[in-house]
Parts: structure tokens; C-alpha cells; sequence
């Protein structure tokens, strides 16, 4: 059985659970093993990494070295989270001089990252999982869908090795459940919500968004479909702040537990900010035409 | 630790840079407010203030522009280097305060966004664990974790006061 380090990082554990939910009802389906660990906050790649770069790299060390021993790879949920512990690795397995300076902190706690594991994107564990989803899948769920991928996971590519500019894979991994992915115009662009500017500049991260979400809407989409916690949150709680849309945020593992056929309110669906109450009623609809 | 400004533009490969502006085209914070990637790697490059340009600030470190840069020049770094500077010479503008609320929950939850009350109680609504298993379900990691934080820079930085 495969089996991971789960990384679920603090926004799918303490503001949408329904996160946390889903993935391990999925991931328990799906018979991939997902063990916990004494997780600390990645920590974000944008508002710590700009006060002290060094720190950063020294708590991002202390996640990684975490299931080390029993050579897990962490996965993440959120492409935040991705985006630091990824780089941590790339940035201390190419630089032996930060490695020892990480090291030297990590010493006065008794412990020692090596870097002989690497995290990895839930999303990324999935896409070798194609046929198992498809056989799982109890309803075609016949959704247009926005996909938002989060910056951190694509970018940069020279470390994730990912196509930025025409990446496709969660496209298809929304068609594998049923699900049409609508193009929308500047779809590759940021929510808005990194950087530390969501909290420091929110005029501006609401602007960004804002552009986002009426391009999407002008796409008449039922939902967005997410892989990153914190872009969950960006598109949930600025919808509620504009007042302009009302478009339901799923993420990718929410809108595979609802092909999968479990209920919504298991997958925390009814705490959303923007009502999902429609778009489960097209579930149910399609439940029973299929 | 801390670089320099001239270090940071060597380090990003600044000197490349042809000022050819396809970084402040691709980018989504720019479209609304004063942030130009294109002037704040001139401006470092020409010895100007870049550290306390507030604009600064305005980048969410999407990575668009650092991904287009036809001459690899490592434009969000060095932004996020610039701001590391910054915090040291405290020109702090509009996010002073956003990161000390984050740095003080990470010192004593574990986690930068902690858990309410509220979410607390949908957890156990949809059956998870009330509290999330983490390097605070026990007392001595976390004590461990906070010995870890005590000799970083990000404690001072954070404003901390834990000696």
C-alpha cells in the first residue's frame, strides 16, 4: 500500500476542515495510507520567508525531517504549503552551506535533517490513481467547473518542474468525475491572497480576486475547483466581502467526495461562506438521472 | 545570515536584468495598484532606496514574473530578499503588525492561522478529532519547538519576548 506523511498544513485544519475531511475519507477509498505527524505551520512562503528567510528554512527543515526515519514523503493540500516545503528542499539540497547552517539550529533540538525525502502535492499522488477514481466514482457529477491550481504549486518551475504557462492536469482530473473545465480569461493568475497581501494590502488582494471571480462568472461556471487550502479560503471569504458573486469553492478532494458519493454535509460543504446549496442539489439531480 | 543588498542582486542575477519590463506586464498586483518589478530591480541596481519602497509590499510572490524573465533574473527573491532587509531597518509600512500576529500564534500553537472555538466544534461535527494531532498535542514537542524559535531571528524580528 502506498502511504504518505500527511501535511495538512493550519488552513485545512483550522478554518476548513472540510479539507482535512475530505481528503482522508478519499484517500482511505482510494487505499492510500496517510500517517500523522508533529506538524508545526509550513510556514507561509510569502509572510515569514519575507521577515527572515534563514528562520524560515529552519522550521520548514524541522516539517521535513518529521517522517525522515520511516522515509515518508509529505504530501500537502494546499500548493502554500507546497511552495515552502519544496523549496526548503530545493533551496538546502543544492546549498550544503545552508544545509549545515539549518543543521547547527536543528542541533540545539536534538535533531538532524538529512533531505533524503521529498514533499510532494496530494494532486500528484492522485494523477497515478486515474482508473481507481474512475472506478470509485458512484455519480458523473456534470459540473462546469473553474480550476485554480495556486501559484506556489507551479511556480517557480525550475524547482516543481511543471508547465506554468499551459499546465492541464487538473483539467483532467475534474473530467475523470464528470466534470467540464470552462476556460476563463487571465485563468492561470494569482487570487490575490499571497505575499502577506491578503492581510497587509486587502484592497489590493480584493481587487485581484475580484477581477478573478467576474471572470469566472462571466465563464458561467457552477463552481471553483481548488488544490490549494489557502486560495480556498481567498475565493470563499472575498466572495463574501465583494458581494458581487456567489460562486461555490470546492476543493479537489471535496468534489471527488461528492463523485464518490459521500454526503455533503460529511464533507463540511454546509460551512462554506458562499452556499454550496445549489450545487448539491445538481449533484443529487445528476445521482439520479445517472 | 543576512545579505546585502548588492548581495541579493548578485545572488538574483539582478545585473542580467534588460529592463525590458515583461515582469511588470505579467504581473496581477501592478494591474491595481503602484508595484512596477521593472523600477524596484532598477532602483536596487542604481544604489536607490529600494528597501523602503512600500511598493514592495504590494507582491503576493505568484512567481509570474520570475517565470517570465527572459534573462532568469530571480525577480521574486529578490523582492522577498529586499523585504527581509527591510524588517531589519524597520520600514515596515502597511503589514507591520500582520506578521508578529502570525509569528506570536506559530510560537504558541504551532500553527500561524490557530483554530477557534467555532471550527473546533465543526470538527467534531464532521468527525474529526476536535484538535487537529500537530506539534502542540504534546506539551513537550511543543516546548521543544519553542527552544527551536528562541534562537532565530524570526523571534526578534517578531518582536517575541522570550530572552
Amino acid at each position: 500500500m502506498d502511504e504518505y506523511a500527511f501535511f495538512p498544513g493550519c488552513i485545512a485544519k483550522n478554518v476548513y476542515p472540510g479539507i482535512e475531511k475530505s481528503t482522508r475519507m478519499v484517500f482511505e477509498k482510494l487505499g492510500i495510507g496517510l500517517k500523522d505527524y508533529e506538524y508545526s505551520c509550513c510556514p507561509p512562503p510569502g509572510v515569514l520567508a519575507s521577515y527572515d528567510k534563514p528562520s524560515w528554512l529552519v522550521i520548514g527543515a524541522r516539517n521535513l525531517l518529521q517522517s525522515e526515519a520511516e522515509g515518508l514523503n509529505p504530501m500537502t493540500v494546499c500548493s502554500g504549503c507546497y511552495g515552502t516545503l519544496h523549496n526548503v528542499w530545493h533551496t538546502l539540497k543544492n546549498d550544503p552551506e545552508l544545509m549545515d547552517y539549518v543543521n547547527e539550529h536543528l542541533g540545539r533540538i536534538d535533531a538532524k535533517y538529512k533531505g533524503d525525502i521529498h514533499p510532494i502535492h496530494f494532486i500528484d499522488v492522485l494523477k497515478d490513481y486515474k482508473a481507481k477514481i474512475n472506478a470509485l466514482k458512484e455519480i458523473d457529477l456534470g459540473l462546469n467547473v473553474a480550476v485554480h491550481y495556486g501559484c506556489h504549486y507551479l511556480k517557480p518551475s525550475d524547482a516543481t518542474g511543471e508547465n506554468s504557462e499551459r499546465p492541464t492536469l487538473l483539467e483532467e482530473m475534474v473530467g475523470l468525475v464528470g466534470c467540464n473545465s470552462v476556460p476563463f480569461k487571465d485563468s492561470l493568475t494569482c487570487c490575490g491572497a499571497g505575499g502577506g497581501v491578503m492581510s497587509g494590502e486587502p484592497d489590493v488582494s480584493l481587487k485581484i480576486i475580484n477581477t478573478k471571480l467576474n471572470n469566472m462568472q462571466d465563464a458561467k461556471v457552477d463552481a471553483i475547483v481548488n488544490i490549494c487550502s489557502f486560495c480556498h479560503m481567498q475565493f470563499d471569504q472575498s466572495q463574501m466581502k465583494l458581494g458581487t458573486t456567489k460562486i461555490p469553492v470546492l476543493h479537489l478532494n471535496q468534489l471527488y467526495g461528492l463523485a464518490f458519493g459521500i454526503r455533503p454535509k460529511h464533507l463540511a460543504l454546509h460551512t462554506h461562506l458562499v452556499s454550496t446549496r445549489d450545487l448539491v442539489k445538481k449533484v443529487k439531480a445528476a445521482k439520479k438521472g445517472g | 545570515m543576512g545579505k546585502s543588498v548588492k548581495e541579493i542582486i548578485m545572488d538574483g542575477n539582478g545585473y542580467a536584468c534588460i529592463q525590458c519590463g515583461r515582469c511588470t506586464g505579467s504581473c496581477p498586483a501592478g494591474r491595481e495598484c503602484s508595484l512596477r518589478t521593472r523600477k524596484l530591480i532598477h532602483m536596487a541596481r542604481m544604489g536607490m532606496d529600494v528597501i523602503k519602497a512600500e511598493e514592495l509590499w504590494d507582491c503576493t510572490t505568484c512567481f509570474t514574473c520570475q517565470e517570465r524573465c527572459p534573462k532568469e533574473v530571480k525577480t521574486t527573491d529578490m523582492i522577498i530578499e529586499f523585504r527581509n532587509i527591510a524588517v531589519e531597518e524597520g520600514y515596515l509600512p502597511t503589514m507591520a503588525d500582520v506578521p508578529k500576529i502570525i509569528i506570536k500564534s506559530l510560537y504558541d500553537t504551532g500553527a500561524g492561522q490557530p483554530l477557534s472555538p467555532e471550527v473546533s466544534k465543526i470538527r467534531s461535527i464532521i468527525g474529526l478529532k476536535k484538535e487537529a494531532f500537530d506539534v502542540s498535542t504534546n506539551e513537550e514537542t511543543l516546548k521543544k519547538f519553542q527552544k527551536l524559535l528562541d534562537g532565530l531571528e524570526i523571534s526578534k524580528k517578531g518582536g517575541l519576548n522570550n530572552g
